[in-house]
C-alpha cells in the first residue's frame, strides 16, 4: 500500500508541476476575475434595466378633485410601511372606464393597475401579474375611507427600529448556512474536478501510459492524477481564500456576513468540515470523472462526455440541495448516504446539527467510495484500454469505448 | 538471491477478440543474459513483452518476472522501453530520467545527476536541460532508453529498441547493451532486425504466428541451415554443374549449392578428377538471417498466421 502512494506521489508532484509551471495556469488562477468582471458588467446592465423598468412602472387613480388630496395623502401614509410603484390621480372624466382603458394603453409608460369609481366600491384593473400593485389601489381608498369615518389620527406611532441578534440561530437560518455550504462546495467542485474528465488524453496521446502501467499499478496512476489535480485545485482555492480573507481583515465589516453564520456545529469546525468535503467531493467526482474520461478514445470524445459529467454533477447539487432544505427527511437522509452526493449534504448537515461523530462517519464513507471507484476506475481502463483479461470488466470497458 | 532464470513464461496465451495474438508461448530466460525475442511483424513479440511485465493479463499460462509470478512486484527492479516511444514533452531531458527512475523507486535527486552522468556518456551532454519536445526523435528515445535504465535494473525488457535510430546511435545502444550485460543485469529484447540479434544475443526466441517456433544459441539457429558453398572452377565452369548438387545456381563466375551430408570432400575429388579445378571454394554457414526466413517461412507454411 505504501509503494502504492509512493508511486502516486511521483506522478502526482509531475502533474501538479506540468499544471502549475505553464502560463495558462495563470489565467486559469486569474479566471475568477474574469467572471467578476463580467458578473459585474452584466448585473450592473441588468440592474440598470431593471431600475429603468421599474422608473417606467405607475399606478394610476381616476379621482375627483375633491378626493384627490385625500388619496395623495393616504398613498404617501402608506409608504411608510412598503413600497409601491408611483402614483398618479388623474382628473376624472364622464367616461372613467375609457381614460383607464387609455392609461393602461399609454406608450411608453407602464401603468400596473388603474382605480376608478366610487371610493365605496371601487373598480381596479390590473396586469394579471400585478395584483400587490393592485391592493395597494384597495388599500388607499380604504385608509381614505377610515380617516373619513374616524377623523385624521392624532398621533402616529414612531417606532425606532433595533434589529436584535438572535441568542440561538433560527431553523431558516441554519438551513441557508447549509444552503451556502452546499452551494460552495458545489461550484468550487463545478469548476475544479471536470478538468479529470481530460487527465488521461495527455498520456494516451503520447503513448507515457505504457510507461506506467508497467512501472506502477493503475491504481496508483489514478489516484496520483486525482491528487496531483486536486493539489492545483487547492493551490487555487488557497489563492483566492488568502485574498478574500486579507480583504475582510483589512476592510471592516467586509467579513460581516460570513460572521452572520451561525451552523449549530460552530463556525470554525464548520469551516474545517467544508474545506474536508470539498475535499472529498473533489475525489469522488474528479475519480469519476478520470475513469470515464480515461475511456475515452479520442478528443471529441471526452468533450461528448463533458455533458453527461455535467449532469451528473448538476443532479448531486439537486439532491443535496433538497438535503439542506429537508434534512430529517428520507430524501435529505439517502443525499446524505449517497457517496456522490453526501459531501454536499454532509456539509450542510453542520449548519443544524452539532454533533461530529456522524461527520467522521461520512468522512470515512466517502474516503471507501473514493477507493472504490478508483479500483473500478483502473480496472475497466486495464480491461478496456490496454485490453488485458477478460470477464466483467473486460465487456463493460470496451463497450464504453 | 538472484534467480537463474529471471524471466520464465509457461504456455501463455492471449487472445484479442477472435484472434489469437499469443498461442501458448514458452520462455525461460537465463539470468546475465542477452536474450532475444525475433519474429516478423505481427508475430506477438510486444504481446508477450507485456504479458511478462504484467502490463496485461495472459488469458491462460504462467509467467514470473525474477522469481514473482506478479510481475507488478518486481517491477522496481526491471527497467521497460516499449515499442511506442513516449515521453512528456514539456520536461527536460534529465528530469524525464528521473521521473522514470522514480516511477521505480530512484529518489528524484539521486535519478536527476544519474540521468545527466548517463547522458553525458552518451554524447547528450549538451542537452541535459533541454526539454523533450526541443529534442530530435531519436535524441528523445535514448533519454527514454536511459530512463529505462537509470535505476540500475536487474532485468531490462527493450521492445524494438533499435527501430527509429540512426546507425551512430545503433552502434550506442549496442554498445549500452553490452555494458548492461557486463554489469549483471539480464536483457531481454524483441526485434525483426537480424543483424542486431546476430551480434548481440546470446540466446534468442524466434516467435511467429503467436507461437515459438525455436529457443537456442545463434549458432544454434544458423545450425538448423545445412552449410552452403561458393564454388569457382578453374575450366569448363558450365560443364561442373553437372556434377554439383541439384540445387546448384550460377553465380557469377562460380557456382552456389548445398553442401551435402556427407560432407564436400567426395565432391570436390569428382570436380578435381572431372578437370574442372578449384579457382575458389568458400563453405560457410548461413547467417541468422536465413535461419529466420526459413523458420518463420515454416511457420507460414504451416498455417500460422505470422
Amino acid at each position: 500500500m505504501t509503494r502504492i502512494f509512493r508511486q502516486g506521489a511521483v506522478i502526482a508532484r509531475r502533474d501538479f508541476l506540468a499544471v502549475v509551471k505553464t502560463p495558462t495556469f495563470l489565467l486559469f488562477l486569474l479566471a475568477p476575475v474574469f467572471m467578476l468582471l463580467f458578473g459585474w458588467l452584466g448585473g450592473s446592465g441588468a440592474s440598470q434595466v431593471a431600475e429603468g423598468a421599474s422608473n417606467l412602472s405607475r399606478i394610476a387613480i381616476i379621482a375627483t378633485e375633491r378626493d384627490a388630496d385625500a388619496l395623495r395623502t393616504a398613498d404617501q401614509r402608506m409608504r411608510d410601511y412598503g413600497d409601491a410603484p408611483r402614483l398618479m390621480i388623474v382628473a376624472a372624466g364622464p367616461d372613467p372606464m375609457a381614460e383607464a382603458k387609455s392609461l393602461l394603453e399609454t406608450p411608453g409608460t407602464d401603468y400596473l393597475a388603474v382605480m376608478f369609481g366610487p371610493l365605496e366600491e371601487p373598480v381596479i384593473q390590473h396586469e394579471q401579474s400585478a395584483v400587490k400593485a393592485a391592493q395597494w389601489l384597495q388599500g388607499v381608498a380604504d385608509q381614505v375611507l377610515l380617516s373619513r369615518r374616524r377623523g385624521p389620527p392624532d398621533t402616529l406611532s414612531r417606532p425606532a427600529y433595533q434589529p436584535l441578534k438572535a441568542q440561538r440561530a433560527g431553523v431558516g437560518m441554519q438551513r441557508q448556512t447549509g444552503y451556502v455550504a452546499v452551494v460552495t462546495v458545489f461550484m468550487l467542485t463545478l469548476l475544479l474536478a471536470g478538468q479529470a474528465v481530460g487527465m488521461l488524453a495527455e498520456e494516451k496521446s503520447n503513448k507515457v501510459i505504457e510507461i506506467l502501467a508497467a512501472a506502477v499499478p493503475l491504481e496508483a496512476v489514478f489516484l496520483g492524477k486525482l491528487v496531483g489535480m486536486f493539489g492545483v485545485a487547492l493551490l487555487f482555492v488557497a489563492f483566492w481564500s488568502g485574498l478574500l480573507g486579507g480583504i475582510m481583515l483589512l476592510v471592516p465589516g467586509s467579513g460581516a456576513e460570513l460572521a452572520a453564520l451561525e451552523p449549530a456545529i460552530g463556525l470554525p469546525t464548520f469551516l474545517i468540515l467544508g474545506a474536508l468535503y470539498f475535499t472529498m467531493a473533489y475525489m469522488l467526482l474528479g475519480a469519476v470523472f478520470l475513469g470515464i474520461g480515461g475511456l475515452a478514445a479520442t478528443v471529441r470524445d471526452i468533450q461528448m462526455l463533458s455533458f453527461p459529467v455535467t449532469i451528473l454533477q448538476m443532479a448531486m447539487f439537486g439532491l443535496a440541495t433538497v438535503a439542506a432544505g429537508q434534512p430529517q427527511t428520507a430524501l435529505g437522509r439517502f443525499a446524505e448516504i449517497f457517496p456522490l452526493s453526501s459531501p454536499y449534504a454532509m456539509a450542510a448537515r453542520g449548519a443544524h446539527d452539532p454533533s461530529l461523530t456522524p461527520h467522521l462517519l461520512a468522512l470515512g464513507w466517502q474516503a471507501i467510495w473514493v477507493a472504490i471507484i478508483i479500483w473500478v476506475a483502473a480496472r475497466l481502463f486495464r480491461h478496456g484500454v490496454l485490453r488485458s483479461g477478460g470477464g466483467l470488466f473486460a465487456m463493460i470497458g470496451r463497450k464504453a469505448r | 538471491m538472484p534467480s537463474e532464470f529471471p524471466v520464465q513464461a509457461d504456455n501463455l496465451v492471449k487472445t484479442f477478440g477472435k484472434a489469437r495474438a499469443v498461442n501458448g508461448v514458452s520462455l525461460a530466460v537465463p539470468q546475465g543474459m542477452i536474450y532475444g525475442v525475433l519474429g516478423p511483424n505481427g508475430a506477438g513479440k510486444t504481446t508477450t513483452l507485456r504479458m511478462l511485465l504484467g502490463i496485461i493479463d495472459p488469458d491462460s499460462g504462467t509467467r514470473s518476472l525474477l522469481g514473482h509470478s506478479k510481475p507488478r512486484d518486481a517491477s522496481d527492479r526491471v527497467g521497460y522501453l516499449p515499442e511506442e516511444r513516449g515521453l512528456y514533452p514539456n520536461m527536460t531531458a534529465r528530469d524525464a530520467i528521473a521521473f522514470m527512475g522514480a516511477l521505480r523507486g530512484l529518489d528524484w535527486k539521486t535519478g536527476q545527476t544519474r540521468g545527466a552522468v548517463m547522458m553525458e556518456a552518451a554524447g547528450l551532454g549538451h542537452a541535459v536541460t533541454r526539454k523533450i519536445k526541443q529534442m530530435s526523435k531519436g535524441m528523445a528515445q535514448l533519454v527514454q532508453l536511459l530512463g529505462s535504465l537509470v535505476h540500475q535494473p536487474e532485468l531490462i525488457v527493450l521492445d524494438e529498441p533499435f527501430s527509429g535510430l540512426d546507425p551512430i546511435n545503433q552502434q550506442h545502444l549496442e554498445a549500452l547493451v553490452r555494458s548492461e550485460r557486463d554489469r549483471g543485469a539480464t536483457i531481454l529484447f524483441s526485434t525483426h532486425v537480424m543483424s542486431h540479434a546476430e551480434r548481440l544475443c546470446d540466446r534468442l526466441a524466434i516467435i511467429a504466428g503467436g507461437e515459438r517456433r525455436f529457443e537456442g544459441t545463434v549458432a544454434e539457429a544458423r545450425g538448423t541451415l545445412p552449410l552452403r558453398a561458393h564454388y569457382v572452377p578453374c575450366a569448363r565452369a558450365e560443364e561442373a554443374g553437372a556434377l554439383l548438387p541439384a540445387d546448384a545456381v550460377r553465380d557469377g563466375d562460380g557456382w552456389l549449392f548445398t553442401v551435402p551430408n556427407a560432407g564436400p570432400e567426395g565432391l570436390v575429388t569428382r570436380l578435381i578428377g572431372a578437370g574442372h579445378g578449384i579457382a575458389g571454394l568458400t563453405i560457410e554457414r548461413p547467417g541468422l538471417h536465413e535461419a529466420f526466413v526459413r523458420i518463420v517461412g515454416e511457420a507460414r507454411a504451416q498455417g500460422g498466421t505470422a
